[in-house]
């Protein structure tokens, strides 16, 4: 038993590693071919050099900081905009009441096609309207912040994500359906709700946009941009922008991420993968010690390490379906299950797990962390209970003649299969 | 509806079970998480179901709900493989480990233990602090 265990252990290892890191040759020359052919295409047009950029290093591992020089026309302000291939969800349903109709739209906005990575970087001098922007909290703007420092124009990369919308009804989310798909936005719509998925998807102002561009009067430029180490692998681009046609040539440099850091491409992030490891086995450990799934603990860690609620509620929620099972097995074999209490109980939870993942969709991060705050204020006050002297004299009663039939259903199944035999 | 379970008969208020499975799955399945630590209470107190019963029946009722809920997140792509293949081994290794040490343990101290983390965890969603 204990051998076959350990052996199953090691191959499901090894076959992880395998899977996260496929050998490079193919994927890479592939990768090279891309590379060659848009630096072909970049080296075709020749336009004055009004404004250019350099940046000190082509590669990056794991993250790190590069140094971007340049420079613009004298006395004019420059935003840089550097973002990456790498795609990643956005969401965000619009229920803020209209000024103009007085109703809430219900309109669920969701795109694939927003980049992981995304910094705006603006002149010093605009740190001042950073800050007041910041001061708001969590009711910050993108499209005041824009305006307020001239950059509506500039900003680009977050605009050219096709946007999907939905029409989202009470009866949609019931029966676990996004609602009607409305006729596609036009360009400056798209845009202005690509501002907000900007904020749905990182939420917190400095993460995106950043004054530390230092300008000198002659109109050369600096400023070191750091790529945290959760940033994805790929390639990144870099553009220096004065206004919406004044602007330097795309600059290209890669990030590369290495054992022990992952790219969960459904989040958006790279984690060094012995965080979820060990972190899903002690709390795992701690979960059947407690008498609860780790479930509880491991959603609000994982959600407050910077996941998207959406990914964590689906990924964790597979990962105790085995464990279940092979309960539902041991505890099937000694006839230890009523079926008919199962299934019919199991029918009205079926129904349930239909609608409740559309629901996770739909809230926003700080709407789950509410909710869940409350979820676990019960949970405790139920595990309070379960410790009082009454519970707990009942409750050995109940383990008492719970091991008495546990034994004679044992004794029974036993017994049969002897006969059988 | 009645059950019978190893020659004894059980009422269940069907009114109060449906209703209370379905919304505990609904929330369970809505912030992924099992389910065990509210479907146990609810048939327990709710339905006056001796535990002997409420084991195993309970994890198969919560099977349908984890089961239908993984599909449904799945198809809206908040699943994400590589995630998976890195927390799977890590949740079988830890349901081996706990009934090990369970056994060594006080589950009062246990249950104490967890009620206090578990209401700090609450308080830091919350924002409080």
């Amino acid at each position: 038993m204990n051998k076959r265990f350990f052996l199953s252990l090691l191959i499901s290892a090894l076959s992880v590693l395998i899977f996260i890191y496929p050998p490079q040759s193919l994927g890479q020359s592939q990768k090279d071919n891309q590379l060659s052919q848009t630096q072909e295409a970049k080296e075709e047009p020749a336009p004055r050099p009004e404004v250019f950029l350099e940046i000190d290093k082509k590669s990056l591992k794991n993250g790190g900081i590069i140094m971007i020089t340049g420079k613009v026309p004298e006395g004019k302000p420059v935003y840089i905009e550097i973002w990456t291939d790498e795609k990643v969800r956005a969401t965000r349903l619009d229920a803020e009441v209209d000024k103009e109709t007085g109703k809430r739209p219900y309109i669920f906005y969701m795109t694939d096609e927003m980049p992981a990575f995304y910094n705006l970087l603006f002149p010093k001098e605009f740190s001042d309207v950073l800050e007041s922007e910041k001061q708001l909290g969590r009711k910050w703007s993108v499209s005041t912040l824009l305006r307020n420092t001239g950059a509506t124009t500039v900003f680009d990369a977050p605009a050219q994500a096709k946007i999907d919308r939905y029409q989202t009804t009470l009866w949609a989310s019931i029966i676990g359906s996004r609602g009607e798909l409305l006729p596609p936005m036009d360009k400056s719509e798209n845009k202005r709700r690509a501002m907000q998925l900007v904020k749905a998807k990182f939420r917190d102002l400095p993460v995106v946009f950043k004054a530390t561009i230092e300008i000198n009067p002659d109109g050369t430029f600096k400023v070191p941009v750091e790529l945290p180490s959760n940033a994805p692998p790929g390639k990144y681009y870099v553009v220096a922008k004065v206004d919406k046609d004044l602007k330097s040539e795309k600059v290209v440099f890669e990030n590369t991420v290495s054992f022990p850091s992952v790219y969960l491409d459904n989040a958006g992030r790279t984690v060094n993968l012995f965080i979820p490891f060990f972190l899903t086995m002690a709390i795992t450990t701690f979960g059947v010690l407690m008498g609860a799934g780790g479930g509880f603990i491991l959603n609000p860690i994982l959600v407050m390490l910077g996941l998207p609620h959406t990914v964590v509620a689906g990924t964790v929620m597979p990962t105790v379906l085995f464990s279940q099972g092979s309960g539902i097995i041991n505890y099937s074999r000694i006839k230890f299950i009523s079926w008919q209490l199962g299934v019919t109980l199991g029918l009205a939870m079926l129904a349930g797990g239909f609608i409740g993942p559309k629901l996770t969709e739909l809230i926003t991060l700080d709407q789950y962390k509410f909710l869940f705050g409350w979820v676990l204020i019960i949970l405790a006050a139920l595990m309070f209970w379960q410790t009082t002297p009454k519970y707990l004299e009942k409750n050995k009663k109940e383990q008492a003649i719970l091991k008495e039939f546990q034994r004679r259903a044992q004794e029974a199944t036993q017994k049969k299969e002897e006969g059988g035999k | 509806m009645k059950i019978e379970f190893w020659g004894q008969e059980f009422k269940v208020n069907l009114a109060i079970g449906i209703p209370g499975a379905f919304l505990i799955a609904v929330a369970s399945s809505m912030f992924g998480f099992g389910g065990g630590p509210f479907m146990v209470p609810l048939m327990a107190v709710g339905l006056r179901l001796p535990m002997y019963v409420i084991v195993g029946s309970s994890l198969l009722a919560i099977f349908f709900n984890t089961l239908m809920g993984s599909f449904r997140h799945y198809g809206f792509g908040n699943f994400d493989l590589i995630f998976f293949v890195i927390m799977f081994p890590a949740a079988i290794i830890g349901g081996y480990i706990g009934p090990k040490i369970a056994k060594r343990l006080n589950p009062v101290v246990v249950k104490r233990v967890a009620c206090v983390g578990l209401l700090i965890l609450a308080l830091q969603l919350l924002g409080v602090f």
